[in-house]
């Protein structure tokens, strides 16, 4: 390869500019010609049978177009269970859910027509913890599962309410653990919490009677399957219907799937072509969208007494919410690799996506990962702790590396995790005693390790424009996020065309003229759209070389290419410039177009049975955070003075935005390890769907981040590029949980670490050591 | 009920019937169409939506318009100094401090009422000016660098 010159460098953003200046148009900012505006009515109850209802006296509200229900859209979607209507048909499953909605000539009107809706329940039993919902007797929240549409690899359950089994068998756990010397049995849980990204979810849909063409705007990160999506539901045609995107003020994982859309579209077939905008404010957002699984781990570990690990048995409840929206897959990913990037002969996992009455869980930065980790790391430091062993030497003995085979049965290659422990350890000073502060204020070391799997198989495909002016345009289905793929992926085909950054453009996201790319999601764009958008650019390249050639009177293979030009080899004074060749080959109008496109080939698909596959991911993202933290006994605050996080990129494209993909992550880590807790009580109510009660992390909550950038390069990646976005807050939780117990010697099971469970949890101690 | 104001609008005269209650962060987004105002929470928690007004920070969601008269507003649009970026825009752009960017026209508006009130801040004087905007993006440590190299950039231009 020859020398990379964009590639690798900290490129500034390419979207920032219209981003600083007020004029990037965002979903929620986006105002089409005679707009309508749609408000939304939301279940006021849990679970509950929808008696009747009177939408009369709303439609006689002058300036309302249309009113719809859930009989003016018989309609179901879902990512894996088409279990989840447009709006609620003889039921309601969670308080918050959608059950009619008003287009109106502007939003107060349409507010007022609602509250006009009159709908009668009755009550059903309500079910808010996923561990109670599955037991035997418990009614199920969805009668009809066996009836839904459903991807193959669903697994219904044999307990109640369970939308999907997963189970791991390797090796005999009961065996593990009799040749074990010491075996430790504890019960986690991670509570709810939400994306909370800063733009609240909107969208827009038109459908124009004449085309029968259905167009909606929205900030989906996942547009062609949100296509797809409602192209199943409706039956209508691929061709008639469009998405387009507008810039989404970010996601991470809430805006996939159809959230809003289905709202709006309900209501375009009713307001005799005009577009109307449905806009979610904060509250409808967190009661309404989608939010974090709870999960409820139970693990057991075995291990010799020189640490060597022999068994790992794991249960996890993954409260799903009152729709299976993306929890199958959730609990497929989160809970293959829970036991950890480690060596262990004998395993059993079994994860269950139980169904609550509770708002829906789905996809967040992480997909599951975090869960798992912050019950598997934990237990990590305790077994550490009992044998007297070192927490990094105990996972030095048994961290997978280079060549191992997966308890999952899959031989590993590209595993950079050694590196990034030895490197985030490193970074707070491991083994370094802490200077006290002062009285009555303990400080403590910890970290954690995990390796995350990327969503496979999938595909990503992209056209690159070269026009007769030499600028370049890319055509790529990836979501600019925040994430910052727009920049990687112009880096990518101006390394490839040899021309500067400001050559080259993004064109806007739009299904019909953009081709298809599977989702931004998984931390999968740098791999898959990254290798696409790179075989596109060569692709463009050839050509112009092919189209040189005559001009240049020599045969391709004496041809070079560099600087944006193309060169004779032997006398690099004789050029083109690209720009030259594509006017003189097409004419002043002319584009030659290079395509890409790149599949990870998987091997066997997953056994359902064992849950053993030889490839159940495109690459693996590993990943140490270290922590150290202050705790203040009387108050029980957790305050973390320094966290590193060291992360397995496989190569860095951009360094400076990998360094900005880590620190957020970190911080969002730090508000779900501290104080984020979506609170729903046991009628299914959320009680704190605020930003002044529920708390993210402010400028005055963050410590002193150190991002370290590990490089293994995975050899079928872009230049050995890995993914990097979603393992940012997935050991967070449990680096800081490990520090927390090191500080205190009192370990805590419950997330958040807010004060008042961390002062409960001393108090405790106190006493059991006092009796 | 509806009343006629006038206030000035990044420089520029506005007279115009507002609905009292209408909020300004909706007056500015819906009926002016300056979408560069942000809506997070509506409620005066995230900070998305702050504008001067009168030369103060605010919120522009606990704004009524029925309070305008006479007022003068300065939202992200105005921000710009001609054609020429403000230095928070700069090192903003320089720094990495936007991600998705969605809470940046708030961000921007509070560091520079910082920057216009203190040209000196310490780490913890930026954090602090901040702490009312919530960013879910960045992680803060690159805006709160920005806004450093800022007040740098903007001292060395007064010196010169």
């Amino acid at each position: 390869m020859s020398e990379l010159t964009v590639v690798g460098k900290p490129v500034q953003r390419v979207d920032a500019e219209e981003k600083l200046t007020g004029e990037a148009i965002y979903g929620y900012d986006l105002v089409l010609p005679n707009m309508l505006h749609g408000k939304t009515l939301f279940s006021p109850k849990a679970h509950a049978r929808i008696k009747s209802i009177n939408t009369e006296r709303a439609k006689k509200v002058p300036g309302v177009v249309a009113v719809v229900t859930g009989k003016d859209a018989l309609w179901t979607h879902g990512e894996s269970v088409k279990d989840k209507p447009f709006l609620a048909q003889d039921k309601v499953r969670y308080i918050g859910e959608p059950v009619a909605a008003v287009a109106a000539e502007d939003e107060d009107t349409a507010q007022a027509a609602v509250k006009l809706i009159e709908v009668e329940y009755e009550d059903l039993p309500v079910y808010t913890d996923p561990e109670e919902a599955c037991k035997p007797g418990c009614a199920e929240i969805h009668e009809d599962f066996d009836k839904y549409r459903k991807a193959e690899f669903v697994v219904k359950g044999a307990m109640p309410n369970v939308a999907e089994h997963f189970k791991l068998r390797t090796g005999n756990v009961e065996q593990g653990f009799k040749e074990s010397d010491l075996v430790l049995a504890e019960r986690y849980f991670v509570p709810i919490i939400q994306h909370a990204a800063m733009e609240p979810h909107s969208a827009h849909a038109q459908f124009d009677k004449d085309s029968g063409r259905l167009t909606i705007w929205v900030a989906n990160d996942a547009p062609f399957r949100a296509l797809h999506e409602i192209t199943e539901a409706l039956g209508m045609a691929k061709e008639k219907i469009r998405f387009i995107n507008p810039l989404q003020g970010g996601g991470f994982g809430s805006k996939g799937g159809l959230k809003v859309e289905p709202i709006a579209v309900a209501l375009a077939f009713h307001t005799n072509g005009r577009p109307v905008r449905v806009k979610f404010n904060r509250e409808e957002t967190f009661i309404s969208t989608l939010t974090r699984h709870e999960a409820v781990v139970y693990s057991k570990t075995g291990v010799k007494k020189d640490g060597t690990l022999m068994a790992r048995e794991m249960t996890i409840y993954w409260g799903a919410g009152a729709y299976a929206e993306k929890s199958p897959t959730v609990c497929i990913r989160g809970s293959l690799p829970a036991p950890g990037p480690y060596r262990i002969p004998h395993v059993k996992v079994d994860g269950y996506a139980v169904y609550t009455n509770k708002p829906v869980a789905g996809s967040y930065r992480g997909y599951g990962i975090p869960q798992g980790a912050w019950a598997g790391e934990q237990q990590m430091d305790e077994i550490a702790r009992r044998l007297g062993m070192d927490p990094v030497e105990i996972r030095m003995k048994n961290i997978f590396v280079e060549g191992d085979v997966s308890y999952w049965g899959e031989q590993l290659h590209a595993v950079g995790l050694k590196e990034t422990l030895i490197k985030a350890t490193d970074a707070i000073e491991w083994g370094k005693k802490p200077t006290l502060s002062k009285p009555g204020v303990k400080i403590g070391k910890g970290f954690a390790c995990i390796q995350k799997p990327t969503r496979s198989p999938t595909t990503s495909a992209a056209g690159v424009l070269v026009n007769a002016r030499g600028e370049v345009t890319v055509l790529a289905g990836t979501v600019e996020i925040g994430q910052g793929c727009n920049t990687i992926l112009s880096q990518i085909a101006a390394e490839e065309l040899k021309v500067p950054m400001e050559k080259v453009h993004m064109h806007q996201l739009d299904t019909d003229v953009i081709p298809f790319d599977a989702s931004t999601t998984s931390s999968r764009s740098t791999y898959h759209m990254g290798n696409a958008v790179r075989r596109a650019s060569i692709h463009a390249r050839q050509q112009i070389m092919e189209a040189a050639s005559p001009m240049l009177e020599a045969d391709v293979k004496d041809l070079g290419y560099s600087d944006g030009k193309v060169i004779l080899k032997d006398q690099p004074q004789q050029a083109l410039s690209i720009a030259e060749v594509v006017r003189r080959k097409l004419g002043i109008n002319g584009e030659v177009r290079g395509d890409g496109s790149y599949t990870y080939e998987i091997g066997k698909d997953l056994d359902l049975e064992t849950g053993h596959s030889d490839h159940a991911s495109a690459f693996y993202m590993y990943a140490t955070q270290a922590a150290e933290v202050a705790v203040d006994e009387d108050s029980g605050r957790v305050r973390v003075l320094r966290m590193s996080a060291a992360h397995d990129v496989g190569k860095a494209i951009n360094p400076l935005n990998c360094a900005a993909q880590i620190e957020g992550g970190v911080v969002m880590g730090i508000g779900s390890a501290l104080h984020e807790e979506m609170v729903v009580d046991n009628t299914g109510k959320v009680r704190n769907p605020s930003f002044l009660d529920y708390h993210l992390a402010t400028s005055l909550d963050i410590p002193e981040i150190i991002p370290i950038i590990v490089e293994c390069p995975e050899p079928q990646g872009p230049y050995g590029a890995k993914g990097l976005g979603e393992p940012g807050l997935a050991p967070t939780p449990a680096a800081i949980g490990n520090a927390v117990a090191d500080a205190l010697g009192v370990r805590i099971y419950d997330l958040p670490l807010k004060p008042e469970n961390v002062y409960w949890a001393i108090q405790k101690s106190k006493k059991k050591s006092a009796a | 009920m509806n009343k006629k104001v006038q206030f000035t609008l990044n420089g520029t005269r506005v007279s115009r019937e507002v609905p009292t209650h209408r909020l300004l962060l909706d007056l500015l987004r819906d009926e002016i169409g300056m979408t560069g105002t942000k809506e997070g929470c509506g409620t005066g928690d995230c900070g998305a939506c702050t504008v001067f007004l009168d030369g103060k920070p605010v919120n522009s969601c606990l704004v009524l318009s029925g309070e305008l008269d006479g007022t003068n507003i300065v939202t992200i649009e105005g921000l710009k100094i001609g054609p020429e970026l403000h230095p928070i825009q700069k090192t903003f752009l320089q720094d990495g401090g936007a991600q998705c960017g969605y809470c940046t026209p708030g961000m921007l508006m509070m560091s520079k009422a910082l920057l216009d009130e203190n040209p000196n801040p310490t780490e913890d004087d930026i954090r602090f000016a901040l702490s009312g905007n919530l960013c879910r993006c960045t992680g803060y440590a690159k805006i709160v660098q920005a806004v450093q190299d800022a007040a740098a950039m903007i001292r060395s231009k007064n010196v010169e």
